[in-house]
């Protein structure tokens, strides 16, 4: 017997490139409609737990999946902005909890998410080391960002500028890491969390400079008329927040008037729930999404893409096996004088038999494995891979 | 899961005092006793509602009213002025722990909007009577930039000197802490009660005062006392004298500009001045001073009625010009 699959194994092996394409054929026609539902399951379960975990999501009026995607995963789209009063009409309701939340800006690939302290309450989000962030312009981070940067607790981020042609636009800030968050295998992991106060310093509406009404800013000053004094381009708008300038800092205009992407709302229960629902259906500025709600549609659409793939599968699979079976057919005819010569130097019917079965099973035994073996690796690494598409 | 935890601290203490064999009877039961309502009152403590202040009247009053059901902690260093203290971020991750934030409002304390303090915690017990607030007239503008001009309101904050405005405080503080300790609505209510008597006493003596002024101008060291002169149409005007600075010379040019059209025998002073600041006041202007401490910190003896007794005090025994 074991010469017999000697024989076969050297078959296999003298004829490498036919073997090799033969596994490979066999192993993508198991593995693609495999993997393609360990993937699909994968995200499907990603997505959903997430968006289970959302209760609901309010935003201005546009596309609910960009709202959401971004709420949830905080993807590069970012929606039509909404403004802080939203937040703080839904805590004047006294239904839900309102947590704000600014998206927009990024520390190379990682983003920015301007929020409150609320969010890590909801999240579940603990300090892996250093503390919570405590002083505007500081900033706490997922664990993969902070590995991704490659700071800790000490060290100091700057967030990068929107485009390279936005010379006039918003100012790079220089902000001190004062905490990392334990690994939570989610969106979280990948973030900069500052204040959403600290997001609006970076978008420029709020500023720290010198008191131009003091007489060592005279340089900056352009005019005085009564109370009212003009600053001219001169003035230097500081890229730090530190305790000595701190004071200095301020904001322009009226806080319920500042952008925010969403506000995660949190309803104690499903009345309330309801309630909020039904205020924002005839709202003509803002929207009210269910996260869970947006990402079973966006789930339908990728199931529905999913049964295409795997009929084409199946098909290509079918055609590739007639091929394979094909193969090796034509692969026996032409081996006739080999079959031959092993009967003359004494090789019974049934070893001959048994050297050209052993090769097949050998071949579909291996690519079946191969193919094992990549769902295993898909089922394994599949996480990282859907959370760096959905990015 | 908090009432594990008090069940497990009272049985540890019972466990500690039944160790304790080898004492006298007498001695293992009140050592007992004693560990044991150490213990209790340590639990007590810690399911205490834990409410952080930003000035000392808010966290008198909700001491008065919570009582024990509450631990208030004001964390500003004695001495210095809370309006103008910005907390270290050991002082604000502390304040992040806290339970409930009372807030002064009308801009008291500037540092929160420069921290990160949970927001669903934040409670402005002034938020009530905004339309009360006093907003000066010397308001700071300045304009650069594309965003172009933005003003600075600057409104008055030491609202508690107006006692009906600090009972409002007070009624804020009582409604919240219902909220957040169900059950507990009577007790909060007398503890509110007593509070807004002793308010109200002090309201009526300083009226009293007052109506006997008749108008009669009166000076204030620094403009901390709005609220006080609304409340009772004191003619009060202000300059920016510190108590423990030598006012410059432009300050007493200020002063006797002032003074030119509003001839005040009295100056009410946040503490106590200078000796040579009071002797030149009294020299050249015939101006006395009498300290009216806002109270803004813990005083440095008594609390807050106590101080605000003497602030009163102070200002009944000053003679009718």
């Amino acid at each position: 017997m074991r010469d017999t699959l000697y024989l076969a194994w050297r078959y296999l092996a003298f004829h490498r490139v036919k073997t090799a394409i033969l596994v490979g054929a066999i192993t993508l026609i198991v593995f693609l409609p495999v993997g393609l539902r360990v993937i699909v399951n994968q995200s499907s379960r990603q997505l959903t737990a997430r968006a289970e975990a959302t209760p609901l999501v309010i935003g201005a009026k546009g596309s609910p999946t960009e709202l959401t995607l971004n709420t949830l995963y905080f993807s590069s789209d970012v929606p039509a902005r909404t403004t802080y009063a939203a937040a703080s009409e839904v805590a004047d309701t006294d239904l839900a909890q309102a947590i704000p939340m600014y998206v927009r800006f990024r520390v190379r690939d990682q983003p920015i998410v301007g929020t409150t302290l609320e969010y890590f309450g909801f999240r579940g989000l603990k300090l892996a080391e250093g503390r919570q962030m405590a002083v505007l312009g500081e900033a706490v981070l997922g664990s993969r960002a902070a590995e991704q940067l490659g700071v800790g607790p000490g060290d100091h981020i700057v967030s990068s500028p929107e485009s390279v042609f936005d010379i006039a636009g918003v100012y790079p800030l220089r902000m001190p890491v004062v905490g990392v968050l334990e690994f939570t295998d989610s969106a979280d992991d990948d973030a900069v969390f500052v204040d959403v106060k600290t997001a609006w310093v970076i978008e420029g509406l709020g500023h720290g400079h010198q008191d131009l009404s003091q007489p060592e800013a005279a340089a900056g000053v352009l005019r005085r008329e009564g109370n009212v004094v003009v600053g001219n381009a001169s003035v230097m708008q500081f890229n730090e927040i530190t305790p000595d300038n701190i004071d200095s800092f301020h904001f322009h205009g009226d806080l319920s008037d500042f952008p925010l992407t969403a506000v995660v709302v949190v309803p104690p229960d499903q009345r309330s729930s309801a309630l909020l629902q039904g205020r924002y259906q005839t709202a003509e500025l803002s929207q009210v999404v269910s996260p869970t709600e947006v990402m079973d549609e966006l789930l339908g659409t990728i199931l529905t893409v999913e049964k295409f793939v795997i009929a084409g599968a199946v098909t290509v699979g079918l055609a590739t096996l007639a091929t394979a079976f094909l193969v090796f057919a034509l692969s026996l005819r032409l081996r006739r004088r080999e079959r031959e010569t092993l009967f003359k130097i004494g090789g019974s019917r049934a070893a001959v038999a048994t050297v050209m079965t052993s090769e097949i099973v050998a071949v579909l035994a291996v690519g079946v494995l191969l193919a094992l073996l990549l769902t295993f690796l898909t089922q394994r690494y599949g996480d990282v891979i859907i959370r760096s598409l959905i990015r | 899961m908090m009432a594990k935890t008090k069940t497990a601290a009272v049985a540890l203490a019972f466990a500690a005092a039944a160790c304790s064999g080898s004492a006298p009877d007498s001695e293992v039961d009140a050592g007992s006793d004693a560990q044991v309502a150490a213990e209790v009152d340590a639990v007590a403590e810690a399911d205490a509602l834990v409410v952080f202040t930003t000035n000392y009247p808010l966290a008198y009053f909700a001491e008065r009213i919570g009582g024990e059901r509450v631990r208030v902690e004001f964390p500003a260093p004695p001495g210095i002025d809370p309006a103008y203290w910005t907390p270290a971020a050991d002082v604000i991750s502390a304040y992040q722990g806290a339970d409930l934030i009372l807030l002064n409002g009308a801009g008291y304390e500037g540092w929160v909007s420069k921290t990160s303090l949970p927001e669903s915690k934040l409670v402005n017990t002034s938020s009530g009577f905004e339309e009360l607030y006093v907003v000066a007239e010397d308001a700071v503008v300045h304009t650069h930039g594309p965003e172009g001009e933005h003003e600075h309101e600057n409104v008055a904050f030491t609202t508690w000197l107006d006692p009906q405005l600090a009972i409002e405080h007070a009624r804020a503080i009582r409604d919240v802490l219902a909220e957040r300790l169900p059950g507990s609505e009577a007790e909060l209510q007398a503890g509110f009660e007593a509070l807004e008597a002793d308010l109200t006493e002090l309201d009526g003596r300083l009226e009293a005062w007052a109506a006997g002024l008749s108008g009669q101008p009166l000076l204030a060291s620094h403009p901390v006392y709005r609220y006080l002169a609304r409340r009772y149409e004191l003619n009060l005007k202000s300059v920016h004298f510190e108590p423990d600075e030598a006012p410059p010379a432009g300050a007493w040019r200020d002063l006797a500009a002032l003074m030119q059209g509003h001839s005040a025998d009295w100056m009410l002073w946040e503490g106590p001045p200078l000796d040579e600041t009071s002797a030149r006041l009294a020299g050249d202007f015939g101006v006395g001073s009498v300290v009216f401490a806002p109270t803004g910190n813990r005083p440095a003896s008594g609390d807050y009625l106590d101080a605000m007794r003497v602030n009163v005090e102070a200002l009944e025994a000053l003679p009718a010009s």
